[in-house]
């Protein structure tokens, strides 16, 4: 870590599962990166754990349960994103991410299977299957004899107790059997005279000692009240701290004598933050750079010997104005319609906001959203970019728009992500196809025709990307001849 | 079966049949009103929210004009609860024709509606985001209304003159002997039980359904045509004052801020079916369009929601048949005995919002005329919200909120910070944080009326209707149903599911721009995180 990284320079362009993994898997793998995020990310508002493939459609209408999320793969449609990344890279790109959230301050560690989905409770009672599940809330997952028992904060309104045991206990479940459940409330103020807090504000309460060793003596009365049966396991909101959030499980756990799992809410979600923030410290403790509060606003691109446009900066609009960020590769994960990266306009016309790139799955309006809400899914959602084998996007005519521009996660076209419980799988996979595109050129140019580049790519003392306008053609890290022909067309400093 | 008599059965629950409700209780008739959905559920419910200052046809209709203007001071007066006084500006845009503006002020004095002109710069002075390429401006005293505040206003004084209200009650007959009308006959939707109230007369308020309903009694040919309308609902109050077009009426020329929200309206197309309203793409357009004209940029803003209406019309063979906005907008009081040699009858077709207690007292009177009696009417003299109460004002839950929580810290300032044992507050606890809608607010109308679905909860509350649609207060009401034992579970799902989709009827018309996003992030919510699709749900229709 100590060492500058002197690899190729790369844009990333999204703080969500995608540009997050690929930003800090690119930064450890050598290259420079330059994260740039209008918000903080997707993974926040997430359920906190990974899915792979839940569902798969059946019908117009119905889907099944997935058995082996990576061999269902190869039925899904042609034109999911899935095809193109395939399952190994799923599979790489999942253990990745596995890791680098282990293994930061406030890590957050999980357990599962890529291949078989765990069923955890939801906050509407529902059995919602996933790949890896935070320790946190493994305690849920189904097993025959199983009771939960689930216990709701009065003053935490986005979190019924009953609701969710009552919907457990009537919802069928297959070689487990009917999953016995009860449900109570307590009182527990995370700030005086607050009535409705927000998880976050627990989270945040119960991260302090005194609060937690207060909670922890309030569950402990509360779950003797309760005379649980034997191997009864509690359910908590996902509100269990922020930062110390093992401690406070082990605390609370101890405290009450019974095992203890949580149970996401809508967002804010605690688990989601907490993911977010250990793969935003993996990030920050390499040499990669983050801008927060950019937007994408351009690229400037030439016309490489070989015929191919090629991304030579990305313009960003930053406080002050636009700035161009010189680069050999652009990882875009900017998000889908959620994140604002797809709009439909006014006047019923679809953009890629950011950079204009050409979509893929655009219908006329009528056949895009329909009226019958438990329907049919809205093709409207499953617009967005198709790639090549290195996700790279192409054109109605299937031509590569950008050699050098790489796409992954909620941008790509073809899936139907909250019905199929695919989201951080397609986002992983899909960034592990992008890493390993760029590594691979990066690669192939250093070993290529050596000449120049060979001798002394690692003494650049890469400038503040703004500046590097400035002085282009004395850059010697120029993977293989681009630098040297590039026409300069950034503003520069 | 059930078994109930009254004097007069009232059917259909809008403006209309509530404020007649209202005028038969209060002149001392035993009145039961049955609807076959909520109140306000129909025409009522799904219009633009405007309280006519009569501005709108001192050219057109300088009759209804003047019953505007008299009428706007009555309910104001007497509802102050429901009326927001906004006040109104007529502008002529850049191209409309001046000479309609030049009529304006001459018929509004000839009509009694108070108007005067303003300078542009004034006009722009009150309302900034106005198109400044205006021509002229009139000052007018336009209001917003709730609708659904207005008629449960009405209802609640006519239950406590002692009428009834039957919500969800499908009439099927009304019954006759020798031409005279005896009973009524309807379904509990509920229940699906059968009820029969004996009567001496029906009063039918059916708008858009009057038609069917007076087909029930052998009165043939009662043709209503449904001039459909669609409204958009904008997510802000892009104005504070209700904004027309000072023009010939026509479609689009209005934009009204009622509650949190704008809405522009309207179109008018002949409908076949007053059940099944379309919402085309193409009228949204032309919304947008002419949404443009009165405040530029308005295609940027976000839309949160589209509705349609049925306008009910009589049809009046003088008018082109498919051109609905010309058929006569003044009611028509049709007396069975004389019209079909029917007894115990009269129908009530067309009319404004503006003007529905107008019009009950003026089918009350038809109907004492009939039956010989004198019992004059007293709902302009009768306060129905306190006469003490100030009008409406857009920031009341706010405010109301903003004293439960200063409330709140006083009293715990004398607690310690770890007293966890009071939840006697939780009442306070904001459910719908767009609309400012409370716990206490939700349970309190659960309990009162403990069959209502989400939807009839919304109309009251306004539960679900601001920018997330629902999106993150659809499943807090729904563990709220549950723990107050409203429903049980299966239905609770139920009733989540139905909310959800029925939110998306207003939603998918307008599917453009930041709702695509807030529907993605709605749709994270109830499918990706919660899974709510795979709940076990039983297929049948819930009511």
């Amino acid at each position: 870590m100590s060492t500058p990284p002197t690899g190729s320079r790369v844009v990333v362009v999204g703080a969500g599962f995608a540009g997050l993994y690929a930003a800090t898997a690119l930064d450890r793998a050598g290259h420079r990166v330059t994260l740039v995020t209008q918000g903080l990310g997707g993974m926040q508002l997430s359920q906190g754990t990974l899915d792979v493939l839940g569902y798969r459609a059946t019908d117009e209408r119905g889907s099944e349960r997935v058995t082996d999320s990576l061999a269902a793969i190869d039925e899904l449609p042609e034109e999911h994103p899935y095809r193109t990344i395939g399952a190994d890279a799923v599979e790489r790109g999942v253990a990745e991410f596995l890791e680098l959230a282990a293994d930061a301050p406030g890590a957050v560690v999980m357990r599962g299977d890529v291949r078989r989905p765990t069923l955890l409770p939801t906050a509407v009672g529902a059995w919602r299957p996933t790949a890896f599940v935070p320790v946190s809330m493994l305690a849920g997952a189904p097993e025959p004899g199983k009771h939960l028992h689930i216990v709701g904060i009065r003053q935490l309104k986005d979190f019924h107790p009953q609701l969710i045991a009552t919907n457990l206990g009537r919802t069928p479940l297959d070689g487990v059997g009917p999953v016995e459940s009860s449900w109570s409330s307590l009182d527990f103020l995370a700030r005086a005279g607050e009535i409705d807090s927000s998880p976050v504000v627990y989270a945040r309460a119960l991260d302090e000692p005194a609060t937690l060793s207060r909670f922890a003596d309030r569950l402990a009365t509360h779950v003797r009240e309760q005379a649980l049966p034997e191997g009864a396991v509690l359910g908590l909101p996902a509100v269990l701290g922020l930062e110390r959030h093992p401690e406070v499980l082990s605390t609370l756990e101890r405290a009450s004598g019974v095992r203890i799992f949580e149970i996401v809410m809508q967002p804010p979600s605690v688990p989601g933050m907490r993911l977010n923030q250990a793969l935003t410290r993996a990030y920050k403790a390499g040499h990669g750079r983050l801008l927060l509060g950019s937007s994408v606003v351009g690229v400037k691109s030439e016309q490489s010997a070989g015929g191919d446009q090629r991304v030579t900066a990305v313009t960003v609009h930053v406080a002050g104005g636009d700035r161009d960020i010189a680069c050999d590769h652009v990882v875009f994960a900017p998000g889908g319609f959620e994140s604002g990266a797809l709009e439909l306009d006014s006047h019923d016309q679809l953009h890629e906001t950011a950079l204009g790139l050409p979509l893929h799955g655009v219908l006329p309006i009528e056949e895009l959203v329909h009226g019958d809400y438990w329907g049919a899914p809205q093709k409207l959602f499953a617009v967005g970019l198709r790639t090549d084998g290195l996700q790279r996007p192409v054109d109605e005519t299937g031509a590569v728009v950008y050699s050098n521009l790489h796409a992954a996660g909620s941008i790509l076209a073809g899936a139907y992500r909250w019905q199929e419980k695919s989201g951080e799988g397609i986002a992983l996979g899909s960034a592990r196809r992008c890493i390993d595109a760029i590594v691979e050129t990066s690669r192939e140019q250093t070993d290529a025709p050596a000449g120049v580049q060979g001798v002394a790519p690692r003494e650049q003392t890469d400038a503040p990307a703004g500046v590097q306008g400035v002085a282009p053609r004395e850059q010697t890290d120029a993977p293989a001849g681009v630098q040297g022909v590039a026409p300069r067309e950034q503003k520069g400093a | 079966m059930k078994k109930l008599s009254a004097d007069v059965v009232v059917i259909g629950g809008g403006a209309t049949g509530a404020g007649v409700l209202r005028d038969a209780a209060l002149r001392g008739y035993a009145t039961i009103l049955l609807d076959k959905a909520d109140l306000g559920q129909g025409t009522t419910g799904r219009y633009h929210g405007l309280l006519h200052s009569g501005g709108r046809y001192v050219v057109s209709d300088p009759h209804s004009a003047t019953e505007c203007a008299e009428e706007n001071d009555i309910i104001t007066r007497i509802q102050p609860h429901c009326v927001e006084r906004t006040g109104g500006l007529f502008i002529v845009g850049p191209d409309d024709d001046p000479a309609y503006a030049e009529k304006f002020l001459p018929a509004a004095q000839a009509t009694r509606v108070p108007a005067e002109e303003i300078s542009v710069a004034e006009a722009l002075r009150r309302e900034p985001r106005l198109n400044p390429r205006m021509q002229r401006a009139f000052a007018v005293q336009d209001a917003s209304v709730d609708g659904w505040q207005m008629v449960w206003g009405a209802a609640r004084d006519a239950i406590a003159h002692g009428a009834s209200v039957l919500t969800y009650h499908r009439v099927v007959d009304i019954v006759t002997d020798d031409r005279r009308v005896t009973a009524v006959k309807a379904i509990d939707e509920k229940t699906g039980e059968d009820v029969v109230i004996d009567c001496r007369f029906v009063l039918n308020t059916g708008g858009p359904w009057a038609g069917q309903i007076a087909h029930l009694a052998g009165c043939e040919g009662v043709e209503v045509v449904p001039g459909r309308g669609i409204m958009i609902a904008m997510n802000h109050r892009l104005v504070n004052t209700v904004v027309n077009r000072c023009i010939y009426p026509a479609d689009g020329d209005i934009l009204v801020p009622v509650h949190t929200v704008s809405i522009i309206g309207t179109t008018d197309v002949r409908a076949v079916d007053p059940d099944k309203l379309e919402i085309p793409r193409a009228e949204v357009q032309q919304m947008l369009d002419a949404g443009e004209v009165l405040v530029p940029g308005f295609r940027q803003a976000r839309a949160v929601h589209a509705w349609a209406g049925a306008r009910p019309l009589f049809n009046d063979p003088k008018a082109h048949a498919s051109d609905t906005r010309h058929m006569t907008r003044g009611m028509s009081i049709l007396r069975h005995d004389e019209r079909d040699g029917v007894h115990g009858i009269i129908s009530i077709i067309g009319g404004k919002l503006t003007t529905y207690r107008l019009m009950a007292e003026r089918m009350v009177d038809a109907m004492c005329e009939q039956l010989g009696e004198d019992r004059p009417c007293v709902t302009a003299t009768t306060q129905i919200d306190p006469a003490t109460a100030p009008t409406y004002v857009v920031t009341h839950r706010l405010e109301e909120r903003e004293h439960e929580r200063s409330r709140r810290a006083h009293s715990h300032a004398e607690l310690p910070a770890t007293c966890d044992d009071d939840h006697a507050d939780l009442d306070d606890q904001v459910i719908c944080e767009c609309e400012l809608m409370t716990r206490g607010m939700i349970t309190e109308l659960m309990a009162e009326q403990p069959t209502a679905n989400f939807d009839d909860l919304r109309r009251q509350l306004r539960l679900g209707m601001g920018p997330c649609q629902g999106g993150f207060c659809s499943m807090r009401a729904t563990g709220i149903a549950v723990e107050e034992k409203m429903v049980d579970i299966s239905r609770a799902t139920a009733l989540m599911r139905r909310f959800l989709a029925n939110r998306w009827i207003g939603l998918w018309p307008i599917m453009y721009g930041d709702q695509v996003r807030q529907t993605a992030l709605d749709n994270w919510i109830f499918q990706g995180m919660f899974d709510l699709e795979h709940l076990p749900s039983d297929e049948k229709e819930i009511v």
